[in-house]
């Protein structure tokens, strides 16, 4: 194995299938490696990827003349899987599809960048090693979940079934959360037509039996300090204070209804007989539908739907169950009073999905939908409803009952009995009201809808988990008050590495939805606790053993690190140094871009690595009139769509060297001022889209690389350089084709600005 | 669990769409073995297929790169594609799991050269593109497919051209003789990921779909606006390459409806929205007509929903369109009642874009996976842990990309504890 | 663009009771309860601008209790009954159905007294009844003189021509009406349907 203190063994090996051999003359590859860089051991195969090809890479690992293999051949987007050779550290040049695939054959461009992939593959080899894992044990295998709702305590069931302990922390004195009061549930079984009886009790019963399962009622979490893997949690029940140690945490706080209060243009208020759909359903599970007014039997019944939801001035968004719920309840009062009438009064009816058959089951049983806007409630409960349908507004009278079909408010914060709601939490990285922020949308983009004040979307009260990190004791929240998540491709990912989130705490979703959000998330704590105890990364960079590294003899303090780390992996120590959690750390290298100093580096990855390979490219002298042009490309979005230019066998600008980077954050500005010192003529960054629709794996990469990037001007003008030469430009993975233009209109720029005059003084 | 020995601890997942793989590289990473078998040439399934994601309009290939990055970076992981399950026999933990393996003609030899596509004369429907174009007929799936290699086209087998096809390849990638097989595995799980397919518009007599120029479905318009489509992603009409700019865009074509699915698809809304802001980014002078039953923008989406319904160019009609028809200049005509307005119209448009939803895969389970299936094909929702078989994805349910992801993620759990050795006691339990 | 603008007489209160008693009393109306609003049977109508209406827009009046404005509504005698929206319709609702249900009551209610499609229905239904077949000199009278003996010479010498040349090709002949083979049977059917129809209608009012 090829570590730090070892001697270093590298082999390299050139590959001549493909058309590679075709593009460039193999020998002079051959001669970078084994003359300019006196590598000891330089194979070549016209097949490499073949069995015959990496059987010849084996034996040389074997015999134990390599510890560390560099290929010159494909992208390393492909072939990982062949070139994977025990304890040996694999170093990729791409000479497929950034040479020979966009190049033309033969030329002097050609072979030149071919020989600088060399050289940039064989230096990063240089300034590498082999990540050593983290040993930061011993670590917990316990789940703590907080929350004994559906979502907590089928997470806590999951958890137990799959042979994990679990602290179960509720903070009231019972489980069960607000599915205890629903006296039916929605259906799940086919024909799904009727409400299903509610089960929860079942549930309830199975997680106080369960012995795996430590039950904490009128408990809270009041301080999270440590990591995936070895968090230290302080829970407070009765009084007291208790430490547990536990491994991974899964937050399933819920929700609670919008306050009705707030719904005085619905009625709220007007008369005792304006009702929430939580009233209703109390009094559907005591079996009495009566009046609170006179407690006459409630025979006629409205159902108001989007009381708050999908109202910029209450709940932007839709809270998803309340079709179903008030379909359920019309359906309960029918069948109960076959002389009932009920009607939903809606905008937009949503039963996604198979619960179609329950609006029809509803049609069926003669429950009324009546399509519009309600303009108003009387005291005499008669509704005033702009139908939609009919084109006329139509008062509904002699209604007993008028039912607020409130929305869901997301527990993402924990209440303080009696406490005044708190102003909103940091962080809301995503804007839910922003207008479209598609690049290139052709025409100006349609205004935005007023903003609601913060206070609407604000989050109320004390911090979930009272996380003990630089970052702050919350858990993110996104604009409309929800968890924060990755909500499309890896919706558990939260910026609170062992930390997951399910249920309405993160999104609006019914019983069903947050028992199988529970169970993934189960999945998820499982897979961090055994991922940290290996040393092992988590998403996206799953299974990096490497992890950052502080050389606290030149920090400066400057707290850049800590503060910009995207998922709060960074502390303070009482000095005021940087302390890394490794086991929060997703390994994106954000700490490493943001130090001035240099001294954060992973044994992989590091600014002396990407400086050396930056300066290891043969920048031609000024009178060659041959540019050259330093792309960071991230390694998720841009460097892919470099590749697939490539394979589309687009013909690319022959100046580049690219050098694929973990993320835009983890580039140090030094890296470009070392570029543009080294006679390169311009640096671009090709990182993922930021802002409120942000692409980026590790959130905020590309926006602090353009914050970064601002500064860099005063660098290059002290360098007596145009602020032009240095450029950040968002590209997508579905970019390719948008490339070589992209590059050639840089290019386009460079030349009209002239060549670097920094050159040959690198 | 009690009784049953564990003799196999690998998980199977039937499907390598999102659901599958998501299944595959989380079971993975929890360090379960995992093979996953996937019917077609290349993983990525419907999503590989889209342009882009609502609601952030980002692109499906960059989550899927991130789940190939975990693919590739993972030994536990045996991933075959052009294979299928044929037939599943025994228990919980001894599993024989049968995988049919049709032929791709072209071995693990292939380094995607792309030397075989030269040699190649014969022009085939390209199946990644809904066949709006063609392939030559030996064809890497598209540029992002995994595993990164040729298929050579059953059409040219037994053709000299195959002959040609063969010699052309450096590297001995290419076997003309390569016969279906079979091959069996023993496994201790089962996931069931086989999604969807698009509802077939051609059955929905009056919306002319095939008979009508400038008639086409969601999942066409979705390659259409795609980099990677038929038209490089300008939305034209095949037609006459006009470009599309006064647009219907029709929900519930085959959705919500008795005749075709009964029940509602979820998704096409949204897509929909997705697709007029295509149309409102590709021309600034677009005018974009949605007709609509009930705009369905679940929890978050709305906020999509509002921000699509503030541009003017974009109007939402609720009506359910009764016909399209052929007009002048190969322009479709709608026909039907705008139900807030009363008026029927008949609107000459440059293309209609019929929002067909989606139909699970296989429609009637293999009896062997006894997994039980409702009145239109999906799972039901009945966990039988001690089967150890569990769906995930759209095979449960009509499922956005996120629901299936949390889908498959759940069956994960469930799979591996169905294969634990020291398993905890099984319970029956719903999803 | 076809705008049909009449709408309903003023404004009611939804009244349910109406609506019930349709979904329980006419033809296929227990399946009108499943009507989404979508649009397709107006939009699929054929003579869609020759109702003030429309189905849809009919379901939902019989929903808000408009009684007198749905049976006195002239879409449900101007269906021409090609089925197309029922066809069509995504909850299979059947449409034709429920409007022919609907103009019988609007008939036996005295909703339509001066519906011309209801008078020719009559018109026709006496032809038929008592000639086992239509008979077109017959029927046109019927017709004509049900608006009146004025009205009914008006419009038969307006349509003179048409007759005439009828004649002349064949296509209606003078003389006594031709009666069908079986007249005599079809009229004792038609007496015991209605009689079971009768005796139907007693027991429904009586549950």
């Amino acid at each position: 194995m090829m570590q730090a203190t070892q001697e270093r063994k590298t082999g390299v090996y050139l590959c001549g299938g493909c058309g590679i051999a075709e593009a460039v003359k193999l020998d002079t590859l051959e001669a970078v490696a084994s003359k300019e860089y006196k590598v000891p051991t330089c194979r070549r195969h016209e097949f490499l990827c073949s069995d015959d090809g990496v059987k010849m890479i084996k034996a040389d690992v074997a015999a134990g003349s390599v510890n560390q293999v560099v290929i010159g051949a494909c992208s390393p987007r492909v072939n990982a899987e062949r070139f994977q050779f025990d304890d040996t550290q694999v170093i990729r040049a791409n000479l497929r599809e950034q040479v020979a695939w966009c190049q033309p054959p033969g030329t002097d461009d050609t072979a030149m960048l071919a020989a600088d992939q060399m050289r940039m593959a064989i230096t990063e080899a240089r300034k590498s090693s082999l990540p050593a894992r983290h040993e930061g044990g011993p670590y917990s295998e316990r789940i703590l979940v907080v929350g004994g709702g559906v979502s907590g305590l089928t997470a806590a069931r999951e958890a137990a079934l799959s042979g994990h302990d679990v602290v179960l922390v509720e903070q009231s004195d019972q489980l069960g959360g607000h599915a205890r009061r629903w006296s039916k549930r929605m259906p799940q079984r086919p024909p799904y037509a009727a409400p299903q009886d509610n089960d929860i009790d079942g549930l309830i019963a199975a997680v106080e039996a369960d012995p795996r399962i430590e039950l904490r009622r009128n408990c809270r979490v009041v301080k999270t300090a440590g990591g995936p893997g070895k968090f230290a949690i302080t829970l407070s029940q009765d009084g007291a204070e208790h430490e547990v140690a536990i491994g991974a945490v899964v937050v399933a706080t819920g929700w609670r209804p919008y306050d009705p209060n707030k719904l005085g243009h619905l009625g709220y208020g007007v008369s005792p007989d304006v009702v929430t759909s939580l009233a209703l359903e109390d009094m559907l599970a005591k079996g009495s539908l009566k009046r609170n007014s006179d407690s006459r039997p409630a025979q006629n019944v409205a159902f108001v739907q989007c009381a708050g939801s999908r109202d910029p001035n209450h709940l932007p968004y839709c809270s998803s169950i309340c079709c179903g719920v008030s379909i359920k309840q019309a359906l309960q009062i029918r069948e109960a009073d076959p002389d009932s009438s009920v009607y939903v009064l809606y905008e937009e009816l949503r039963t996604p999905g198979v619960a179609e058959e329950f609006y029809r089951a509803a049609q069926r049983a003669g429950v009324i939908f009546v399509k519009g806007s309600v303009k108003g409630v009387g005291a005499d409960l008669t509704v005033t409803i702009d139908d939609a349908l009919l084109g006329e507004e139509v008062p509904l009278a002699g209604l007993d009952l008028v039912v607020l079909a409130t929305g869901m408010v997301p527990n993402s914060a924990g209440m303080i009995d009696g406490a005044q709601e708190q102003p909103a939490v940091p962080a809301a990285d995503i804007d839910p009201m922003s207008p479209i922020a598609v690049a290139g949308y052709a025409a100006a983009p349609p205004p935005a809808p007023p903003r609601p004040p913060a206070t609407q979307i604000s989050v109320a009260g004390v911090p979930l988990l009272n996380l003990q990190y630089r970052q702050g004791p919350h858990l993110p929240i996104l604009a409309d008050g929800f968890a924060d998540s990755h909500f499309i491709c890896f919706p558990y990912e939260t910026r609170r590495s062992g930390i997951y989130t399910c249920g309405p705490v993160r999104r609006p979703m019914d019983m069903a939805e947050s028992a199988e959000d529970a169970t993934g998330a189960v999945l998820k704590a499982i897979q961090a606790i055994r991922s940290v105890s290996e040393g092992r990364g988590l998403h996206p960079r799953s299974g990096d053993l490497s992890f950052p590294k502080i050389g606290l003899n030149t920090c400066t303090k400057c707290r850049r690190c800590s503060v910009e780390c995207p998922f709060g992996a960074i502390d303070e120590s009482p000095e005021g140094f940087p302390v890394v959690n490794a086991s929060r750390c997703r390994r994106c290298g954000t700490c490493m871009g943001a130090c001035p100093v240099r001294t954060i580096s992973f044994d992989n990855y590091s600014v002396d690595m990407l400086t050396s390979m930056i300066k290891a490219v043969e920048v031609p002298d000024e009178d060659e009139e041959k540019p050259r042009v330093l792309v960071l490309a991230c390694q998720n979005d841009a460097y892919p769509a470099l590749d697939m230019a490539g394979i589309g066998r687009a013909r690319m600008n022959a100046y580049v060297r690219t050098i694929p980077v973990r993320c835009m954050g983890s580039v140090s500005m030094l890296c470009i001022s070392e570029a543009m010192s080294s006679g390169y003529d311009g640096v671009l960054l090709m990182g993922c889209k930021s802002g409120d629709d942000y692409q980026c794996h590790f959130v905020k990469g590309s926006a602090m690389a353009q914050e970064r990037l601002a500064k860099v001007g005063e660098t290059l003008k002290s360098m007596a350089l145009e602020k032009e030469r240095v450029q950040n430009i968002e590209v997508s993975i579905a970019d390719a084709h948008k490339l070589p233009k992209i590059l050639d209109d840089y290019l386009a720029v460079i030349d009209r600005i002239g060549l670097s005059p920094l050159k040959g003084f690198g | 669990m009690p009784g049953q020995a564990v003799e196999s601890q690998v998980i199977l997942v039937v499907g390598g769409g999102i659901a599958g793989i998501t299944a595959a590289v989380e079971a993975a990473e929890t360090g379960y073995d995992v093979v996953l078998l996937e019917k077609t040439a290349s993983l990525g399934g419907r999503v590989a297929q889209l342009n882009r994601y609502f609601p952030k309009l980002c692109h499906p290939t960059c989550g899927l790169e991130i789940n190939f990055q975990r693919l590739r970076g993972n030994a536990r992981i045996k991933v075959f594609t052009m294979a299928t399950l044929a037939g599943l026999s025994g228990a919980r933990g001894r599993y024989k799991a049968s995988v049919a393996v049709s032929p791709r003609h072209v071995n693990a030899n292939c380094t995607a050269c792309g030397d075989c596509a030269k040699a190649s004369q014969t022009q085939v429907p390209n199946p990644f593109n809904y066949g709006m174009d063609k392939v030559s007929a030996a064809y890497l799936p598209h540029p992002m497919a995994y595993p990164m290699r040729y298929v050579v086209a059953p059409q040219v087998i037994g053709t000299p051209e195959a002959d040609a096809i063969r010699a052309a390849c450096k590297y001995g990638a290419i076997d003309l003789d390569e016969q279906p097989k079979t091959f069996e595995l023993a496994v201790g799980a089962v996931i069931w990921a086989v999604g969807w397919q698009p509802y077939d518009a051609g059955k929905i007599q009056s919306y002319g779909y095939g008979r009508v120029a400038n008639v086409i479905t969601n999942v066409e318009m979705e390659r259409l606006a795609s980099p990677g489509g038929p038209t490089q992603g300008r939305i034209v009409r095949l037609s006459d390459g006009r470009e599309a700019k006064r647009v219907a865009l029709i929900q519930c074509a085959g959705s919500r409806d008795y005749n075709h699915l009964a029940y509602c698809s979820r998704i096409c809304c949204l897509g929909s929205l997705k697709h007029a802001a295509y149309l409102r980014e590709q021309y600034a002078d677009a005018q974009v007509d949605i007709y609509y039953i009930d705009i369905r923008a679940h929890d978050k989406l709305e906020s999509f929903y509002r921000k699509i319904k503030a541009d003017p160019q974009v109007r939402f009609i609720k009506s359910k369109p009764a016909s399209i028809s052929a007009g002048e200049n190969s322009d479709p005509i709608l026909h039907g009642e705008d139900t807030l307005t009363r008026e029927l119209y008949d609107r000459p448009y440059d293309l209609i874009v019929l929002a067909t939803g989606m139909e699970p895969s296989a429609h009637g389970v293999t009896p062997a996976l006894k997994l039980s299936t409702d009145d239109y094909g999906f799972v039901v929702p009945e966990i039988d842990e001690e089967a150890g078989i569990f769906a995930a994805g759209v095979a449960a349910g009509p499922l956005d990309v996120s629901m299936s992801v949390q889908s498959a993620t759940a069956a994960t759990l469930r799979a591996i504890r169905a294969v634990r050795t020291n398993g905890a006691a099984a319970h029956k339990g719903q999803a | 663009m076809r705008t049909i603008a009449a709408a309903p007489a003023g404004s009611r209160t939804y009244d349910l009771n109406f609506a019930r008693w349709v979904y329980q009393n006419v033809d296929g109306g227990d399946r009108l309860s499943l009507c989404m609003q979508c649009g397709m049977c107006s939009g699929s109508c054929p003579i869609g601008t020759a109702m003030d209406h429309g189905p849809r827009k009919l379901f939902m009046m019989i929903r808000a209790g408009m009684k007198e404005a749905v049976l006195t509504s002239d879409t449900i005698w101007n269906c021409t009954q090609c089925y197309n929206c029922v066809v069509r319709c995504p909850r299979q609702i059947p449409v034709t159905n429920i409007l022919q249900g609907l103009a019988t009551v609007a008939v036996r209610e005295g909703y339509a007294p001066e519906q011309p499609t209801a008078k020719f229905a009559k018109a026709f239904w006496f032809s038929v009844k008592h000639f086992g077949r239509t008979d077109e000199r017959l029927v046109t009278a019927f017709f004509y003189f049900s608006f009146g003996l004025v009205e009914g010479i008006k419009r038969g010498l307006a349509n003179l021509p048409i007759a005439l040349r009828m004649i002349k090709a064949g296509r209606m002949h003078l003389g006594a009406p031709h009666r069908a083979k079986g007249a005599a049977d079809l009229r004792a059917i038609i007496a015991k349907a209605e009689e079971i129809e009768k005796r139907e209608r007693a027991q429904g009012a009586q549950q």
